[in-house]
């Protein structure tokens, strides 16, 4: 036979042979896997623990958001509501809402309540309902038969159990409410819209409409929230029906002001919330798939070596490059399968764990359900780091030497892939960062976390290239423990860029995480500013003001009161296009949404400079005028000149943009987005807001014994303790980051793994060690205490670069993002230290013990 | 006697952390189709290397490598794979079969990298011939040092090679086992008339050969036809 005409590298198979089902690469592939599959286990782990996090993160939301839209209709107490704050609806508005269906009325406000005596009291959200309510669904009621019984009885009211305990009354006893004894008449246990029309401020009081009349709140100016829910026949409610039935009411009612929510999306501000929640803890779930990505090239490096007879073999009998390529790419996207099912698996079993672990805590009922989207999230995430971190040493495979077939390496395998396979591995990269930017809805917060991952990554990279050329460097100790250390971290193989590298990513986030904690509860709590006031006061009518300064100064002398006028709006239209069409970033859109707080002002008001722009001169009685602040109309694409329309009290005002203000927040003076100029508003009925300073070292008892006074002396005003909002957002930050934490623990389990995974690989070259030291007749002890020395200095170098980094990638956020002032804690730092000693002592320990039980004989004769 | 393999002012340096190593020093050499060749001579002679330039595992330095006809210089690493896949085969020393296979697999792979018809039948019958019929299904952890040997015998003959290697065929058995070896070896060259090339330190086992030639530091330092009885 002619060798060579029969050398073409596309030679078509004999003719006679069978089709085979498979082909020849996925044939070798498998028979290589089905005994190699074990070896795996780290790499199937380190992906099953991202793919995880990241899918429980989506399942956990999907049950969330499918939870909303399946409770949808009793959680907003009908098909479609309407709601604004300050103007009832007028009978012409109540006519055409009762001819869309059934009709009921409701309205919030927050207000203080009292026992009788004025001895106790507690911020309460009162709601006051029409004999219609609940359209849908039923109020949980503990001691009365029935709601009409508890409250459309007259001067009674249902009371949430925890305002019963905070005010030390039971059913039957008496509170007091605005100028209105009430009779307690129930515990309220649930009412089915609590999550569409409440804002978290204080445990309810259910009243019926004719006792809110009783409490005289309702004045003109009062920040009460009127809610009109509608129930539609089932024919007519199909989302495109509750949709044109909006719009046909938008168009009969232009300036009505209402904001509208329906059935499918009855809370949109949780669905906001879940879904930025959802792509946040997806990041972590990123980082920690990331840092297993370590373990999933440590295992193919591994994998690769253990093979390169198999390869240098397989081209010996005539496979070229390409094939065997295709051989190992094939076994490890079946590994990374298997991973990714099992991350799925373990994730949608995250939902069903969370709700036994804080089902009570969880504000709806999750509905289990399997989103398409999210799992292929999920399978993309897990595929692509995948391929970004096994690529380059599989590419390895192919630059295997047949040489290695009867030679000891002399000059070694090409270390470098080729360059097809570079270029796939940075395609991959970056496929992955476009996927994680384009799947966000913050993609400049995506990109940003894509850049410290990998700042992050490549600085623990050449630490662990640069640790053990240190080590080298070191004079040789006296100390022959110590020496044995730096001699163990210096070697070729050494353990110091699988510790960095396994454990930096995560201790970094844990470190990062704290240090944002510890700046924001500094700011919050222990760096007030000096000028922060102690109480906010609501509703304020303009009779209460000499009164309240009159207490005031009575109660706590030198205090100081300021006021500033505010009535709630709701944006329409900026530049003339309505906000509904307007897109925007979206740390600004929640300024389109809702009501917002809106005020006038003679002089630039305290805590804020013109930026742009001329404030408006004293007695200004031109077109109406509005000051924005500069930041937020930066974002909206507003500048002077621009017009602004709000929705006040059902009539919407267009004013014109004056000047842009910088506005000190965090000094906690009055200030809002928007103020206008006097002749803009003054003549609507409003109401103030009010804040009272008091004087330093004023002592506890003194602000309990203003609170009280204030609460018998002016029934109707509102004060809430700075002191306590605090708090309350302490608890909400709280949660937050403890799912933060949970999230990065999975990160440091990663890690973990990955460093169980390196110990493994390193472990007989470490016996083999100490057996020659045994057989040098060092004893176990000195060995033991070798090994602890170089354990622990490669934790301490983790913990050090962690620190480093983690500090300054929350200095980053904290300075940046959030604008507050860092503030450095040492528990962090202990608590990096502490994490990376533990984990490298639990499986460093678990190796060396090991190590020293490993009888000297087999080992020494097997070399 | 046409030449199936040549070798012509051969050299191959390879580099050591230490420096460059010469290994093989200007070797010519003509192997006969049919012809089998010993190659003897001390350790670190470049017997091994020698046998790995005719297979192209290994680049020559400089020098040219003719193979069936095929001149080494212009092919780059896949295209000497097909050559292999095509024209040699090999048996190591220290049997190199695929652990995570069977034998049946061991010896299927090469048929089916050059996709030969049916390659599970033809390898079963090759493993008949060597005398593993009963062992297919076996994993070489479960086989003997000489069943292996057998079985890699199987894989370098199953695509009916011109070119047999073999590297030190006995040097990993004892002296019965790599007697039948060697039986089976030049049994198998000879019903399939193809050349053999074989490396060895053993002096008898050289003297089978119809031609033995002697390295020494990379050279060739002796020729020796083999004088008919």
């Amino acid at each position: 036979m002619s060798g060579a005409q029969r050398l073409t590298p596309d030679a078509t198979p004999d003719p006679v042979a069978p089709p085979s089902p498979l082909p020849l690469w996925l044939r070798l592939a498998w028979r290589d896997l089905r005994t190699g599959l074990p070896s795996f286990s780290v790499f199937i782990g380190c992906i099953a623990l991202g793919v995880m996090v990241i899918t429980g993160v989506g399942a956990l939301s999907d049950a969330l958001r499918a939870g909303l839209a399946k409770q949808g209709r009793s959680l907003l107490g009908g098909d479609l509501t309407f709601a604004r704050v300050h103007a009832r609806a007028t009978e012409a508005e109540r006519a055409r809402l009762s001819s869309i269906g059934a009709l009921s009325e409701t309205a919030t406000l927050r207000t203080m309540a009292r026992t009788p005596d004025g001895s106790e009291q507690a911020l309460a959200e009162l709601k006051a309902i029409d004999a219609a309510y609940p359209l849908v669904g039923a109020v949980a009621l503990d001691g009365a038969p029935d709601l009409a019984t508890a409250v459309m009885g007259g001067d009674t009211a249902a009371v949430e159990p925890l305002l019963l305990e905070r005010l030390g009354l039971k059913v039957g006893d008496q509170l007091t409410i605005g100028e209105a004894k009430l009779t307690v008449t129930a515990k309220l246990t649930s009412e089915p819209d609590g999550i569409g029309d409440r804002s978290s401020f204080g445990p309810r009081v259910l009243v019926s409409a004719a006792t809110l009349e009783k409490t005289k709140l309702i004045q003109p100016g009062t920040l009460v929230r009127w809610r009109y829910a509608v129930t539609v026949p089932d024919a007519e409610g199909s989302p495109e029906a509750l949709k044109r039935a909006r719009e046909a009411f938008k168009r009969d009612q232009p300036e009505s002001g209402f904001t509208f929510a329906n059935r499918t999306d009855p809370s949109p501000q949780l669905t906001r919330t879940i879904e930025r929640l959802r792509q946040f803890l997806t990041l972590i779930g990123l980082t920690s798939l990331i840092v297993g990505g370590v373990g999933v090239a440590n295992a193919v490096s591994t994998f690769i070596d253990k093979r390169r007879k198999v390869i240098a073999t397989m081209k010996s009998l005539g496979a070229p490059n390409g094939l065997i390529f295709r051989v190992f790419l094939a076994q490890i996207l079946a590994v990374t399968a298997l991973g990714i099912l099992i991350g799925l698996i373990l994730g949608y079993l995250v939902p069903i764990a969370a709700v036994a672990a804080f089902g009570a805590q969880l504000p709806i009922e999750p509905a289990f359900s399997v989103q398409p989207l999210s799992v292929a999230n999920a399978v993309l995430y897990g595929l692509l780091v995948a391929l970004v971190f096994t690529l380059w040493p599989l590419g390895r495979a192919e630059r295997v030497s047949p040489s290695v077939l009867f030679r000891d390496d002399v000059s070694g395998d090409a270390t470098r892939p080729a360059w097809r396979i570079i270029s796939a591995s940075v395609a991959a990269g970056l496929a992955l960062v476009a996927f994680t930017v384009l799947s966000s809805d913050a993609p400049l917060v995506a990109l940003s976390f894509c850049a410290a991952m990998a700042v992050i990554f490549a600085v623990f990279a050449v630490a662990g290239r640069m640790v053990p050329r240190l080590a080298g460097r070191i004079p040789r100790p006296r100390v022959p423990e110590l020496a044995l250390a730096l001699g163990g971290i210096a070697a070729p193989g050494g353990l110091a860029s699988s510790v960095l590298l396994s454990l930096g990513m995560g201790l970094s986030l844990l470190v990062g995480v704290a240090l944002v904690d510890s700046s924001l509860q500094n700011e919050l709590t222990g760096r007030l500013p000096e000028a922060a006031p102690s109480y906010f006061i609501l509703d304020v009518g303009k009779s209460d003001l000499a009164p309240l300064s009159a207490l005031v100064e009575k109660e706590a002398p030198g205090s100081r009161v300021d006021t500033a006028p505010m009535l709630r709006g709701r944006l329409v239209s900026l530049k003339g296009v309505p906000v509904e069409r307007i897109k925007t970033a979206p740390e600004a859109a929640w300024v389109l949404t809702g009501d917002r707080g809106l005020s006038f002002s003679a002089a630039v008001p305290t805590g804020s400079t013109v930026v742009a722009g001329d404030w408006w001169p004293k007695d200004y009685a031109g077109e109406p005028l509005v000051s924005f602040e500069a930041e937020l109309a930066k974002k909206l694409g507003l500048s002077l000149g621009d017009s602004v329309t709000v929705n006040v009290l059902g009539r919407d005002l267009t004013a014109k943009i004056s000047s842009l203000r910088e506005v000190k927040w965090d000094s906690l003076a009055l200030n809002f987005v928007m103020v206008y100029s006097p002749n803009a508003l003054q003549s609507a009925p409003y109401k103030l807001l009010a804040t009272i300073m008091l004087p330093k070292d004023t002592p506890p008892a003194a602000e309990v014994a203003l609170s009280k006074a204030m609460g018998r002396a002016l029934p109707a005003i509102t004060p809430v303790r700075v002191k306590d909002a605090i708090e309350q957002f302490n608890v909400i930050l709280g949660k937050v980051l403890t799912a933060v934490r949970v999230a990065g623990g999975v990160t440091l389990a990663a890690g973990a793994l990955v460093l169980a995974g390196a110990l493994a690989t390193a472990q007989r070259r470490r016996i083999l060690d100490a057996v020659i030291l045994k057989a040098l007749g060092v004893t176990r002890r000195r060995i033991l205490v070798a090994h602890v020395l170089e354990y622990g200095l490669l934790a301490l170098v983790a913990a050090v670069f962690a620190l480093g980094l983690g500090s300054l990638a929350a200095y980053l956020v904290v300075h940046y993002v959030m604008s507050v002032p860092f503030a450095f804690s040492g528990a962090a730092v202990a608590q990096a230290l502490g994490v990376a000693m533990a984990l490298v002592a639990a499986f460093g320990g678990i190796g060396t013990a090991s190590v020293l039980r490993a009888p000297a004989v087999p080992y020494l004769k097997s070399e | 006697m046409a030449a199936l393999a040549s070798l012509e002012n051969v050299s191959l340096t390879l580099t050591s952390r230490a420096g460059p190593v010469s290994i093989l020093r200007d070797v010519s050499l003509d192997v006969g189709t049919g012809q089998s060749l010993a190659i003897v001579g001390p350790s670190g002679s470049g017997k091994t290397s020698l046998l790995m330039i005719l297979a192209g595992l290994e680049r020559a330095t400089s020098g040219r490598v003719k193979v069936d006809g095929h001149d080494y210089a212009g092919l780059d690493e896949d295209a000497r794979a097909l050559v292999r896949q095509q024209s040699i085969g090999i048996v190591f020393q220290a049997f190199h079969l695929i652990p995570s296979m069977t034998a049946l697999e061991n010896v299927a792979l090469p048929m089916e990298f050059a996709s030969v018809a049916d390659p599970a039948g033809r390898a079963r019958q090759l493993l008949g011939d060597v005398g593993l019929a009963e062992r297919t299904s076996h994993y070489p952890a479960e086989l003997s040092g000489g069943e292996q040997q057998r079985v890699a015998l199987a894989r370098a003959v199953a695509c009916s090679p011109k070119l047999l290697l073999a590297d030190e065929p006995t040097g990993n058995l004892d002296g019965v086992t790599g007697k039948a070896i060697i039986d089976m070896l030049f049994g198998l060259q000879r019903r399939t008339h193809a050349t053999l090339v074989l490396v060895t330190h053993d002096e008898k086992l050289a003297a089978l050969c119809d031609r033995t030639i002697h390295m020494a530091d990379g050279r060739i330092v002796a020729d020796r036809l083999r004088v008919a009885a």
